[in-house]
Order: C-alpha cells, then structure tokens, then sequence
C-alpha cells in the first residue's frame, strides 16, 4: 500500500490563535480563503499508441514527473478587495515546467523583481547578464486589480521536479 | 549558453545536481501567499502548505573499465567494472558474472567478484573486499560510483588468440523491471521505489584475449679447420649458433639459453656474443657467462613476441 503523502496544515491556525481585541486587524477574519493542492500529471498510452494525461494525486513521484500547484481563493466578504496578489515561492525540488504560460509573471532572484521570463535576466559569473530560463524561476504571482465579494477562482503552474 | 529565445532554450537548461535528479525522500513543500489591501489597510494570508515526497528511482549503470581486451594465459586474470546508482536514493546491488557468453572460444571460472576497498583501481589481493554470495555491494548513495573486479581463472590448454568474454550484470536490490514499476513503500523514508529508465538493470562485458608465446631454439655449427678448410681435426673452431625464436602473442619471461661445451672440445675465451655484440665470460654485469666446465649461460630476460634473438661461441676441438 501506498501511503497518501499530501499533507495539510491549516494555516489559518495562526490568526486563530491571536488574542482578539488587541490585534482586532490582524484577528478580524480574512475574507479571502487559500487552498492550496498539488496534483501529479500522469500520461496514459492508450492500447492504441494514443496518449492521454490525467491529474492523479502524487502517491508515487519521481524527479522528472510534472505536477501541478493550484491555488484556490474565494472571497468570503463582503466589499471588494483590491491589489489583490498571489505570489508563490517555488519549491527548490522543482523548476517551472517550460510550457508554463509566457504570460506568467516571474521573479529569477527570490521575489525582488518581477516580469514575463521573456524580459528577464541572470547574472553569469562573469558579469555579463544571460536570458533567464524557466529552470532560474524563483516565484511566480498572479495580480488582478480587485476582486468582488463572492468571486473565486484557480491560480495554476506546472513544475518539473528537478 | 546563449540562448536567443526563450522557447528554444527551456528544453537545454536544467542540469540536475544529480544524476537521478533530487534526492529520494526530499519533501516539496507549496504554500502561495496573498495580499490584498480590504478598505482597512493592506493584509497578507497564506494557504495551506501541501507537500509531497520524492519517491525513490532505481537506476544502475555498469561498465567495462578494461581498455581493451585484457591480454592473458592460463592462469588468474582480473576484469575492471565500474557501477554508478544512477538513482536518487541510496541502494544496493546484486553482481552476477556470467562467463558463458556466445561466441566465446572458451570460457573463463569466475573465481570470485571484488570490491575495491582502498579506491586505486587496481585488485589488491588481501585488502580489497571479496563478496560472499550472494554478490551484493553496500548500500550506495546516489550517484556513488564503485569499482568493481571480477576474479577469473583462464583454464590450460588455450591457445594463442583467443578469445573469452564474461558478462556482469547488476541489478537493484529493491527490485527491477519495466521502467514504472513501483515497490509500494521499498523506498527512502517508506516512500515508493521506482524502477527508471535503466530498468535497475545493467550488463557490461569484459573481455579476455590469450597471448601465449612459444620459444624455439635452434642451434647450428660453422668449422674452421686450421688449413682453412672445415674439417673437424684438432685445433679446428667450431662456431656455435643459438637462435631463440619467440612467437605466438604476449612475452616470455625470465629467458635463459644455456649450452654445454661438447666433449672434446675447449671452449674458447671470450667468444661468447649476444646478437653479435661480445659478452664477458664471467658472472657480471651482462648477461652472459661461460666456462669450460660449466658451458655458456645467457639471460634474455624478458622477450616479447616476435623477436629473434642469437647467442654464438666458440669452441676449438682438442
């Protein structure tokens, strides 16, 4: 048997934990919720050569396997929000898979700037500057100007384990 | 590298630290973050953190260190191997030789396989470690690199030129089979293991060619009789000629040409020559010595295949 390796923490925990009145911002609950998964992208051969792929949960990964990390938000409040951000660390095991989508907003040096990877650089040794490739991706974000009460979402990106 | 654009580039790029990419049992861990400013001042929360584990990748790679095919006679010879854990995880490995391969002219005892302890590349007998059966190595980290010998004993009787191979397969001691396969829980931190692209599986031949050289010895007399003849009577000098002909393949070692002053007649002083150039009769520096009670004596040495080499003396007959 394998044993279902995806674990969950609830985040939300820390902000429970406060004492109320004196942090009322901070305590006040958020009226955006994130979830976040992961699935692993299988490919199926059909007997007839043909291929499929399917999301499975990742029991069984190997470096090389492709997976996806979703984000869900909704917004559980009632006024809009605005500015709203969702920026993602990558995992040092992985790299971002090279058919993420070149509109996809991408920092190569720990979240300090930010672009389309086209528009990015990395440092070489020497001095001179490369084009950045999807293996230099340190973060990835998404941005929408507001959100409204109700609204909800899924933030995706493929990634490769390394 | 230069990379003009960013497509043709993404496929290049990625050179893992390791060979069988990140470590077996390494957790990824996603969490994505978001701020947003609600009317009453920017804000930030978290989403839940979800992680997954590495799983464990069989891979093994084995392959001939041999130059070339190892020169031999009957006797012991030592094939060189070197095995990597293509893998990310830690893992162990069953050898097996076969020394019964197609087409071999004869087929070598595979005395015993070896470990090589002390890392010179080179079996030392004594200090680098013979496996017990059944022949498994110790637990390798990934990419860990191991050399391997493979002890045969090459049977009498085989000639020149031929040749022998053995094969040595390794294989993971998690398990083997089609790429994919799973062993549920066999892997690092009671992760899976998976068999990769390899197959865990890995064969390489060593090879064996026997050089056997063969020494002929040919011995012929010139007479110079005092009349200027060649007739044997007294005072006559008989001029000995002692060819050693090496063939075959490989070299003989240790060559000595010895011969024995015939009766009747004296052996003449210092007239004992190697491929023309003069040698003193007594036990010294060169090679030769010779007496006339004891006869000539000269050590070749070492002589490769396919050399000639000539002793001559003098006797005069009494």
């Amino acid at each position: 048997m394998t044993t279902f390796k995806t674990i969950t923490f609830a985040l939300a925990a820390a902000a429970m934990a406060l004492p109320g009145a004196a942090f009322a911002t901070q305590a006040a609950a958020s009226a955006i919720a994130l979830t976040g998964d992961v699935k692993a992208v299988k490919v199926i051969t059909a007997a007839d050569g043909t291929e499929t792929t399917e999301l499975v949960e990742p029991n069984t990964i190997i470096p090389g396997d492709r997976l996806i990390f979703g984000t869900d938000y909704v917004h559980g409040g009632s006024e809009a929000v605005s500015n709203f951000t969702v920026t993602n660390p990558l995992p040092g095991a992985v790299r971002l898979a090279p058919d993420a989508d070149p509109a996809l907003e991408v920092s190569v040096d720990g979240g300090k700037t930010w672009g389309v990877l086209a528009a990015l650089t990395v440092p070489n040794s020497d001095g001179a500057v490369r084009p950045a490739t999807h293996t230099d991706v340190t973060h990835v974000r998404w941005v929408l100007a507001s959100i409204a009460p109700g609204a909800k979402g899924r933030l995706t990106y493929p990634a490769i384990i390394r | 590298m230069f990379c003009g654009a960013v497509a043709l580039c993404a496929f290049a790029v990625s050179a893992p630290a390791l060979a069988g990419g990140v470590t077996a049992g390494t957790l990824i861990e996603n969490t994505a973050v978001a701020s947003y400013d609600d009317g009453a001042g920017p804000r930030t929360i978290n989403s839940n953190t979800v992680t997954v584990r590495v799983d464990e990748l069989l891979d093994v790679t084995l392959t001939s260190l041999d130059p070339g095919p190892i020169n031999t006679r009957p006797g012991d010879a030592v094939l060189t191997f070197e095995l990597t854990n293509q893998g990310n995880g830690p893992e162990a490995f069953t050898l097996l030789a076969n020394p019964t391969v197609a087409g071999n002219d004869f087929d070598v005892t595979v005395r015993a396989i070896a470990i090589d302890s002390n890392g010179n590349g080179i079996y030392d007998e004594g200090i680098d470690e013979i496996l017990t059966a059944p022949q498994t190595t110790a637990v390798l980290a990934a990419d860990a690199v191991l050399t391997v010998f493979v002890l045969v004993t090459v049977p009498d009787g085989v000639t020149d030129t031929q040749t022998s191979a053995v094969d040595l397969n390794a294989e993971a001691v998690t398990g083997s089979g089609t790429p994919g396969t799973v062993f549920a829980a066999a892997g690092v931190d009671g992760g899976d293991a998976i068999v990769g692209t390899t197959s865990a599986l890995a064969t390489a031949r060593g090879e064996l060619v026997v050089g056997v050289a063969n020494v002929a010895l040919a011995k012929s007399v010139v007479l110079r009789d005092p009349f200027g003849g060649a007739s044997a009577v007294p005072g006559t000098i008989a001029t000995f000629t002692i060819t050693a002909q090496v063939s075959g393949s490989g070299t003989i070692n240790d060559l000595i040409v010895t011969d024995a002053i015939p009766d009747g007649t004296t052996y003449a002083a210092g007239t004992l020559a190697l491929d023309g150039t003069a040698l003193s009769d007594a036990a010294d520096g060169d090679a030769g010595v010779a007496s006339d009670a004891a006869g000539i004596a000269v050590d070749l040495g070492d002589v490769a295949a396919q050399t000639t080499r000539t002793v001559t003396f003098d006797v005069t007959i009494d």
